[in-house]
């Protein structure tokens, strides 16, 4: 097992030279593919929109940030109504979190936007993007942490109790550290989803990213070419979280 | 139990309270919110900075200031006007939108300030030459969501298969690859299409159906109804819409002329016409 890992984390230049093909292949892929369509390219007027990119993309990640922040917290609360003795707390929370993961995260936009956003007189774009995303985010993240929290063994709880630790201890000291350690790698999952789901507040007019994107297509009568740095612009905030997430799974599948 | 009963009850009241307190700060805005798809130039777009800008955006300009309220465009997906409209997000729709009877069931529309019509964009294997081709079974179209392209092919062409998509790009990449015939869209995108794909694409200019585009209002908001009017007319008046057509039309208005297809902001005589 030991060697296995220290030969994965090393960088061979064998490891190199594969990589290094992989991409090369990827890349000649895409070229045959996008030169077998009969598409006059036009990349000047893209890049003279680049300002409506780089906005967007800030904006995504504002969006991101935002609802990462948000939506944990949110996650947190749920899952703890979820695990609470109290049936009231229970129901609201398992209510929620089955409303939200059972309809598409289009018909929460549209519907928390036109119908909730005007209720609560919520005016800010930005405002009701980030809760709305979060709001959906959060049902996930809330199922994640209450599988890893009931994870931890039974045994350990009643251990815990037996030598006189207080629910509260039980929970700081036993379940929490082991529980937060299993769903790392399934969280950082969740906020890969989540940045690319923020592509889809292109519909309540949130000038993010994809709607920039769409915009920069129409302005300048291109229809593909604003699609690739769009890609783009998502692989940079995306492929560090997925490195993040499997170092994390590597860490702990090895230590547990 | 009784006391979970209880709990349900104060969270019951607390949102209640929270919801009609926020309703009744709710007070009317005194910005003249203007709501576009920044998606159509040369009329709605945003420039490389990301202003608001076209001739829309031009004609909201001067409304606003005729109403002598601040002017704040709200940024929308053509298919989500009208919904804002009705809930109330914006005041006015200024989208290029075509007034019809289908929409007019949910919204009042001004005079009308452009008349045009619906044109075809074809691929250049399509034998397809004007509406009579694609009446024919196993045609193949596209359009875009929300358009009255859309309802054309819903209503005209019930033999043809029709694929609902829901941006230009993919509706001209449709055209571009040679999976349908033709893509149903207003005169001057299809120009404009054409122009940017000349080597894989056809446009029949010659209108299908005429159509006159007008500013969208909430229904029963006769006041606003009539101060719009007032100053869409005194706009005509002052040959304010001539200096926009030169301002960013210029190219196509000569071309199109060229090609016998006038394409006409609406004169004095003519509004009304259709109301």
């Amino acid at each position: 097992m030991t060697d296995e890992t220290v030969s994965r984390r090393t960088f061979s230049p064998k490891h190199l030279a594969l990589g290094v093909a992989v991409l090369g292949g990827l890349v000649l892929l895409c070229w045959v593919v996008f030169s077998r369509l009969h598409y006059h390219w036009n990349w000047s007027g893209i890049w003279e929109y680049r300002k409506l990119f780089i906005s967007g993309w800030l904006l995504t990640v504002a969006i991101s940030v935002g609802a990462l922040i948000v939506s944990l917290a949110l996650g947190g609360v749920l899952a703890a109504g979820s695990l609470s003795p109290n049936s009231i707390f229970r129901w609201l929370a398992r209510g929620y979190i089955e409303l939200v993961r059972g309809t598409p995260l289009l018909v929460q936009l549209l519907i928390g936007y036109y119908v909730v956003a005007n209720a609560l007189a919520l005016n800010n774009h930005f405002i009701i993007g980030v809760l709305l995303l979060s709001s959906f985010a959060g049902a996930y993240l809330a199922e994640i942490l209450r599988g890893g929290i009931e994870s931890v063994a039974a045994s350990q709880v009643e251990a815990a109790r037996a030598v006189g630790f207080t629910p509260a201890q039980t929970y700081r000291h036993v379940v929490l550290p082991q529980a937060i350690r299993r769903v790392l790698p399934a969280m950082a999952g969740q906020f890969v989803s989540l940045i690319k789901d923020s592509s889809l507040l292109s519909v309540i007019g949130l000038e993010e990213l994809t709607q920039q994107a769409k915009i920069a297509n129409s302005a300048t009568y291109s229809s593909l070419e604003g699609f690739v740095p769009l890609a783009i612009g998502y692989l940079i905030l995306t492929l560090p979280l997925s490195w993040v997430a499997s170092q994390l799974e590597r860490k702990f599948r090895y230590e547990d | 139990m009784s006391r979970s009963i209880f709990q349900l009850l104060v969270i019951c009241l607390l949102a209640v309270g929270v919801l009609s307190c926020d309703q009744a700060d709710q007070a009317v805005d005194a910005a003249l919110r203007v709501g576009m798809d920044p998606t159509y130039p040369p009329f709605e777009s945003l420039d490389p900075d990301g202003n608001p800008t076209g001739v829309s955006v031009d004609l909201a300009i001067a409304i606003a200031k005729d109403l002598d309220r601040p002017l704040e465009i709200v940024p929308l997906p053509f298919d989500g006007l009208i919904t804002a409209l009705k809930t109330n997000k914006i005041d006015l729709i200024l989208s290029s939108m075509t007034a019809n009877e289908k929409r007019r069931q949910s919204i009042d529309f001004s005079e009308p300030y452009v008349r045009t019509g619906l044109a075809l964009l074809t691929s250049k294997s399509s034998t397809i030459e004007g509406l009579d081709d694609l009446k024919k079974p196993g045609s193949k179209v596209a359009v875009r969501l929300g358009t009255t392209g859309e309802a054309f092919a819903a209503a005209q062409l019930p033999d043809a298969r029709v694929t609902t998509l829901e941006d230009n790009a993919a509706c001209v990449m449709e055209v571009v690859n040679d999976r349908v015939d033709a893509y149903i869209y207003d005169q001057l995108s299809i120009f404009r299409y054409h122009q940017q794909h000349p080597d894989t694409t056809h446009a029949l200019l010659k209108p299908i159906q005429e159509e006159f585009w007008a500013i969208g209002i909430a229904k029963g908001n006769d006041e606003l109804r009539s101060e719009v009017n007032t100053a869409l007319s005194k706009i005509r008046k002052s040959g304010h819409f001539d200096e926009l057509a030169d301002r960013y039309l210029a190219k196509e208005k000569a071309s199109l002329e060229a090609m016998g297809v006038p394409f006409i902001f609406v004169r004095e005589e003519d509004a009304g016409a259709t109301e």
